[in-house]
């Protein structure tokens, strides 16, 4: 009988299912990965089992990684554990498994099917990042502070807290995921910080400087008058700028579309 | 000239940045740049869009003229001094403001300067400096600039203003010696070479610098890029793609840009181009642009004196390719990475995937489709493991009805231009590369 191991969204919930998994000997085709809550039915004929998170056994699949695969191959493990992919847990246990058998070489084959699905994910991973280096927008709020809201379809937060740390050092900002509702926090000169324990008000509790950001209104304004009237182009437009980001952009606060 | 200094900084916005829409570039790419205690700002070699404007052009600079008051009356410009549009100018301190507001709230990657002619080129040169010179030292502006470079300016303003910059440009914009008479009377080639090659040597020279002392201030570390307009003037499409190779060639360009032409004047010397822009040339020129920097293809391969313009129905990698069918079919678990190259609907990523994939197995077609070549145009090129996808002839008439067929919708699409889709070039479909100007993935 096959034995599901239920297990936490997290890396470390993740990577301790693997660990759980692999000790228990009972053979790569007899087990399976699943997250606690990833909505899918149960299935007939399983043994069902919740790993709880283990930051040690976790630490010690991270170390194996390094240590038996490579730094590379750690890497993707922690972008595919931050997709939305409902079957990364077991995706990840999958390349695990091939990769702790051909080592180094492993992040490069991509005609193995468990190798691609990482693939697939990290590259979505790392182009909804590159595309939110972008697209954040931040809000001027009252005492100096910058407040930038997401709404990303993978774990991004962590991937864009470093680039705008490093480029808005001297600010105080937030960055602030909508979907999972926790956020990065900056004060300025010092190391941003993740957290999930935001009071659920605190964004009533910050004004914006202004009613009326008058640098908003001049961004719409160069918006418009940057863009050539005989190229107008909307899907294209919106092949690189999906719908789905807009709503958290000031430019389209009168609506998701300019024509 | 109807000059309005006491405008808001509103009008100015938007009178300067619509003048100075016609420059296509909006690119932010080509250096990495930590930020720095003290600073505001860093830059992504990758390069980052910001918005897209109505037009599908990405948004990463907040793309200005200081001033649209010219002295000279080039016939294709909306700033040529004979136009009665109402004019006016930014000061320095407005500039900066605009730049470090807009890129605190993550609106830009940084500033794109250009400007028209105010009573001199060293006049304007020198104001340009100065703006640069605040927003570098005053408001400590780490981030990307981009700046045009003046024909005609005093070289030592060019090399000051190049210690503050990333990247500078002055715009050819007319391939040929005669266009430049043509339509812009003011101008000529030596006045637009001259400096371009004092960049290019401030660029060697300053390597050398950073070679033997990290420290010494970088010029222009971003290179240095250039436009061309097409359709303005009758030269062909291998005129121009001469031009461009030689402008990589003899002066390290990092890019050519090709802007359609809008016609924003009426002028008789000017053609009317009732179709609207000509945007599939366009797109035309960026691809074989493309194929010589990335893919080592020579301009003289893809057309020429004989053959002067590119195929309206096929890329001109496609096009090659079937004048080339003798090279053809290679085995993909052979090639090498020119080879690999070379093969329609494969591009460099998935080339590159292929060698690092193929050292660990033999590669069958499911294999290539996972690496992201697009088997529908690369089948006819090439076997795997000796076999070909599917019993196809290799012959010219027959597969270019196929290749043709595929293109057709790409090629409808673009020359209507209200539905103009995205095309992605050469099946790079990568979306972590900076887009611009219509679509095209630089
Ligand atoms: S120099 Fe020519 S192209 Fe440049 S702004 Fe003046 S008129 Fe326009």
């Amino acid at each position: 009988m096959k034995t599901i191991y239920l297990c936490d969204s997290s890396i470390e919930g993740i990577l301790s299912g693997v660990y759980t998994a692999w000790a228990s000997r009972k053979g790569h085709d007899n087990v399976k990965l699943r997250l606690k809550d990833d909505g899918a039915t149960m299935e007939l004929f399983c043994q069902y089992e919740e790993v709880p998170v283990d930051s040690q056994k976790a630490d010690k699949v991270i170390t194996a990684i390094r240590n038996k695969i490579s730094e590379e191959a750690y890497e993707v493990v922690y972008k595919a554990a931050l997709s939305n992919d409902m079957e990364r847990a077991d995706k990840i246990y999958r390349l695990l498994i091939y990769g702790f058998r051909v080592g180094a070489g492993v992040v490069s084959m991509l005609q193995n099917q468990a190798v691609y699905d990482i693939f697939q994910m990290c590259r979505f991973v790392d182009n909804e990042t590159h595309l939110l280096t972008g697209f954040v927008r931040f809000t001027e709020m009252e005492g100096d502070l910058l407040v930038g809201r997401i709404g990303p379809k993978n774990d991004v937060i962590v991937l864009l807290a470093p680039h705008f740390a490093d480029r808005l050092s001297g600010e105080n900002w937030v960055l602030y995921d909508v979907n999972r509702k926790k956020a990065v926090l900056h004060p300025a000169y010092r190391h941003w910080y993740l957290t999930d324990f935001l009071p659920s008000d605190w964004e009533d509790k910050i004004v914006k400087t202004s009613v009326e950001d008058e640098y908003e209104d001049l961004f719409k304004r160069f918006r418009k008058s940057i863009s050539i009237k005989e190229r107008t182009n909307p899907i294209c437009q919106l092949n690189h700028m999906p719908l789905r980001y807009r709503p958290y952009m000031p430019e389209f606060s009168q609506g998701l579309r300019d024509v | 000239m109807l000059i309005q200094e006491s405008l808001s900084v509103q009008e100015k916005l938007e009178i300067l940045s619509d003048a100075a829409k016609y420059d296509v570039a909006c690119t932010s790419s080509g250096v990495d740049r930590k930020g720095k205690a003290g600073t505001i700002g860093n830059a992504s070699k990758a390069g980052i869009c910001h918005s897209f404007s109505a037009d599908g052009r990405c948004i990463s600079l907040l793309k200005i003229l200081f001033t649209n008051q010219c002295i000279y009356d080039c016939k294709y410009c909306i700033n040529r001094s004979s136009n009665d549009v109402v004019r006016t100018a930014f000061t320095p301190e407005e500039v900066c403001q605009l730049t470090i507001q807009f890129y605190r709230r993550n609106y830009i990657e940084g500033l794109f300067l250009s400007s028209g002619v105010l009573t001199s080129a060293d006049y304007t040169m020198d104001l340009i400096y100065q703006t640069l010179k605040k927003l570098r030292e005053e408001y400590h502006f780490h981030g990307y600039i981009h700046v045009k470079a003046i024909p005609g300016a005093d070289p030592l303003l060019i090399e000051k203003t190049g210690f503050l910059a990333d990247r500078m440009s002055i715009n050819l914009e007319l391939p040929t010696a005669e266009g430049l008479k043509k339509l812009a009377p003011g101008k000529n080639r030596d006045k637009i070479l001259k400096p371009m090659k004092q960049i290019q040597n401030g660029i060697v020279t300053n390597r050398f610098e950073l070679m033997e002392y990290k420290k010494a201030p970088a010029f222009v570390p971003a290179g240095q890029s250039t436009q061309m307009i097409v359709g303005a003037t009758p030269e062909n499409d291998y005129q121009m793609m001469m031009v461009a190779e030689a402008l990589y060639k003899n002066y390290d360009l990092k890019r050519v840009f090709y802007s359609a032409f809008v016609p924003v004047n009426q002028d008789s010397s000017l053609p009317a181009l009732p179709g609207g822009p000509p945007l599939l040339r366009e797109h035309r020129l960026y691809q074989a642009d493309w194929l010589m920097r990335f893919y080592g293809f020579q301009a003289g391969e893809l057309l020429s004196e004989d053959r002067p313009n590119f195929n309206v129905l096929l890329d001109p990698k496609c096009d090659w390719a079937l004048r080339h069918l003798e090279q053809f079919p290679v085995e993909v678990n052979r090639a090498d990475y020119f080879t690999l190259l070379r093969v329609p609907g494969m591009g460099v990523k998935s080339v590159k995937r292929i060698i690092a994939a193929r050292r660990s197995g033999i590669l069958d077609f499911e294999a290539l489709k996972k690496m992201g070549v697009v088997l529908k145009r690369a089948h006819y090129f090439i076997t795997c493991s000796g076999r070909m996808m599917y019993p196809v002839k290799i012959e010219e008439d027959y597969i270019s009805r196929h290749l043709v067929g595929e293109e057709r919708r790409s090629v409808w699409d673009i020359s209507s231009s209200n539905t103009y889709r995205q095309l992605s070039l050469f099946d790079d479909t990568s979306l972590s590369t900076q887009v611009n100007s219509g679509g095209i993935v630089v």
